[in-house]
């Protein structure tokens, strides 16, 4: 599968400064609308922004670096006690599971 | 027009549009500049506020607060189908299941106003309301849910659901089968017609019979469940009747399409059904879902086809028919998507983006999608089916090759108690992302 247009600028944009998502503003740009959407299923599970914490944890404000490998981890089935993160990290390319763990990384706890 | 409509709604631009005044068009650009000063970057009525409608009013007023948001729901508080089947099992209170509309209003500035909208005109962008009140959009977004096809099978309306409930829309009639199963004797069947597909949460009339045989194995050992069923296989078939048969043994008894399953007519009176061919059955309580569609307001709009749901274009959703019509939820043609609550809060999500961009005149978005629904066999045994959805390059929602699918058969009983709890978690989640309703 080839990555979406988008998606393809954000791999190579590097650090982007996402602190400024949560809420989005008008101002915000494409690649971040694009993260945005990207992750906005993630809620569903881990709460608005990532925030919640419950018998699922909360994602928001964790390094990038542990957010990535994990995600990578769940994909490759080699994290232990995995039930669906697994199957669901299966459905992304490794680019991005990158976009998801750098847009969580920014957003403030 | 009605002069109770509110100013808000009426923006100079439209009331020249109106006015029908082409050759004022040219004008409209110089009146921009005051909409914006106004605070309206434009106008959205979303229809409907359970999982779809309110996520997308949320959603949209997080991409652009200026944007001007309304949401019609006839009910102030709304109950959710996803653990209503806990409430008909008796482990929760319909309180747990209830949402309200006060995160929305005033965190996020969403306009709430309760009433049944009855009509739409594409044409002139308007809907009408119950009130008699008519509200002017820019974009409008449906979030219906589904309809019953009364009288589908047999001796089934809406008179018949006061006596044999469906209770396939959670609230009143998730009560009333409640209160049924808990005046049923000990020994009794409840019966459950269960339709073909498409319908509304397709694991939900098994975890439905999982959690009223756990209700019985706790309260009345000697009664059975007894599932008639209009096809031939369901959601996580395998995951439940392998749990079915370790957690009850033989209490749950599922009869197939091809084995006369097919109920076609019903009595409620008696409590009786009819299946194809002939076989006359006898319920202590009698449950029948019947065969859905979109919610009405999606056929007043125009946005159905022939089979009684909605296509839509799925980078926007979009209704195909109508421009400037969105359409999310359980109503849409959204396959392989589910019709789950999880996927038309994903929806919305899809097309608040598209609209926010469709409004500032931008690029939209690659849409993305997820699913993850949980089913319970008992309040500590969990099964899930997930499923990442994107566009192939033929732009149809594909489910991302080699990722979701079901629990493993097999697992440990941990692994059962793990997902039960992580149910728990995702409605949490699920209701915080959609309503801002912590329980």
């Amino acid at each position: 599968m080839t990555p979406h247009k988008h998606l393809l600028h954000l791999a190579f944009a590097g650090l982007l400064g996402l602190a400024a998502v949560s809420p989005l503003h008008a101002a915000a740009t494409a690649e971040q609308r694009q993260a945005a959407l990207l992750a906005s299923s993630c809620a569903n599970c881990h709460g608005t922004d990532g925030k919640l914490a419950g018998s699922i944890p909360a994602i928001a404000g964790r390094p990038a670096s542990v957010l990535e490998s994990q995600l990578l981890s769940f994909k490759r089935g080699e994290m232990p006690h995995a039930t669906v993160m697994d199957r669901l990290a299966r459905g992304y390319t490794d680019e991005e599971l990158a976009i998801l763990a750098r847009y969580f990384a920014n957003i403030n706890r | 027009m009605t002069t109770e409509q509110n100013k808000h709604l009426v923006s100079r631009r439209n009331l020249l549009k109106g006015a029908g005044a082409a050759s004022l068009l040219p004008l409209l650009s110089a009146c921009g500049a005051t909409a914006i000063s106004n605070g309206t970057a434009g106008r959205v009525v979303v229809v409907g506020g359970g999982f779809g409608g309110a996520t997308a009013a949320k959603y949209i007023k997080r991409g652009n607060p200026a944007i001007d948001v309304t949401l019609v729901e006839p009910s102030k508080t709304f109950y959710t189908c996803p653990f209503s089947n806990l409430v008909l099992a008796g482990e929760r209170s319909m309180d747990t299941i209830s949402h309200n509309y006060r995160e929305l209003e005033q965190v996020y500035g969403v306009r709430v106003i309760h009433a049944l909208a009855e009509d739409v005109d594409p044409v002139a962008h308007t809907l009408r309301l119950s009130t008699g009140r008519t509200l002017q959009y820019d974009r409008l977004v449906l979030s219906p849910g589904i309809d019953f096809r009364w009288n589908a099978i047999e001796g089934y309306d809406q008179q018949a659901a006061e006596l044999a409930p469906h209770a396939w829309k959670a609230g009143p009639q998730t009560l009333l089968l409640r209160r049924q199963l808990e005046a049923m004797e000990d020994g009794g069947v409840y019966i459950m017609a269960a339709p073909a597909n498409p319908f509304r949460c397709p694991p939900g009339p098994y975890e439905r019979a999982s959690m009223i045989a756990h209700y019985f194995s706790q309260h009345k050992p000697r009664s059975k469940v007894l599932i008639l069923d209009a096809k031939d296989n369901f959601s996580k078939q395998g995951l439940f009747t392998s749990a079915w048969k370790e957690v009850y043994g033989d209490r749950i008894e599922w009869v197939s399409l091809s084995n006369d399953g097919r109920v076609v007519q019903v009595d409620a009176a008696r409590r009786e059904v009819v299946t194809e061919f002939g076989t006359r059955h006898k319920a202590s309580v009698l449950n029948v879902i019947p065969p859905q569609k979109a919610g009405f307001i999606a056929e007043r709009a125009g946005v159905t086809n022939e089979s009684g749901w909605v296509p839509v274009n799925p980078r926007t959703f979009e209704s195909e028919r109508v421009k400037d019509i969105y359409v999310v939820g359980d109503a849409t043609v959204a396959a392989p998507m589910p019709k789950s609550g999880f996927a038309a809060n994903a929806q919305g999500k899809v097309a608040a983006a598209a609209i926010v961009a469709s409004l500032e005149g931008t690029d939209t978005a690659d849409p993305f999608w997820a699913n993850t629904c949980y089913s319970l066999i008992s309040p500590d045994y969990g099964i899930s089916v997930a499923g990442v959805y994107r566009l192939n390059d033929e732009s149809r929602i594909i489910e991302t090759p080699g990722s979701g699918g079901v629990s493993p058969a097999g697992a440990a009983a941990s692994f059962r108690r793990n997902e039960a709890a992580y149910a728990v978690g995702w409605y949490n989640a699920i209701s915080q992302d959609t309503w801002g309703t912590r329980l």
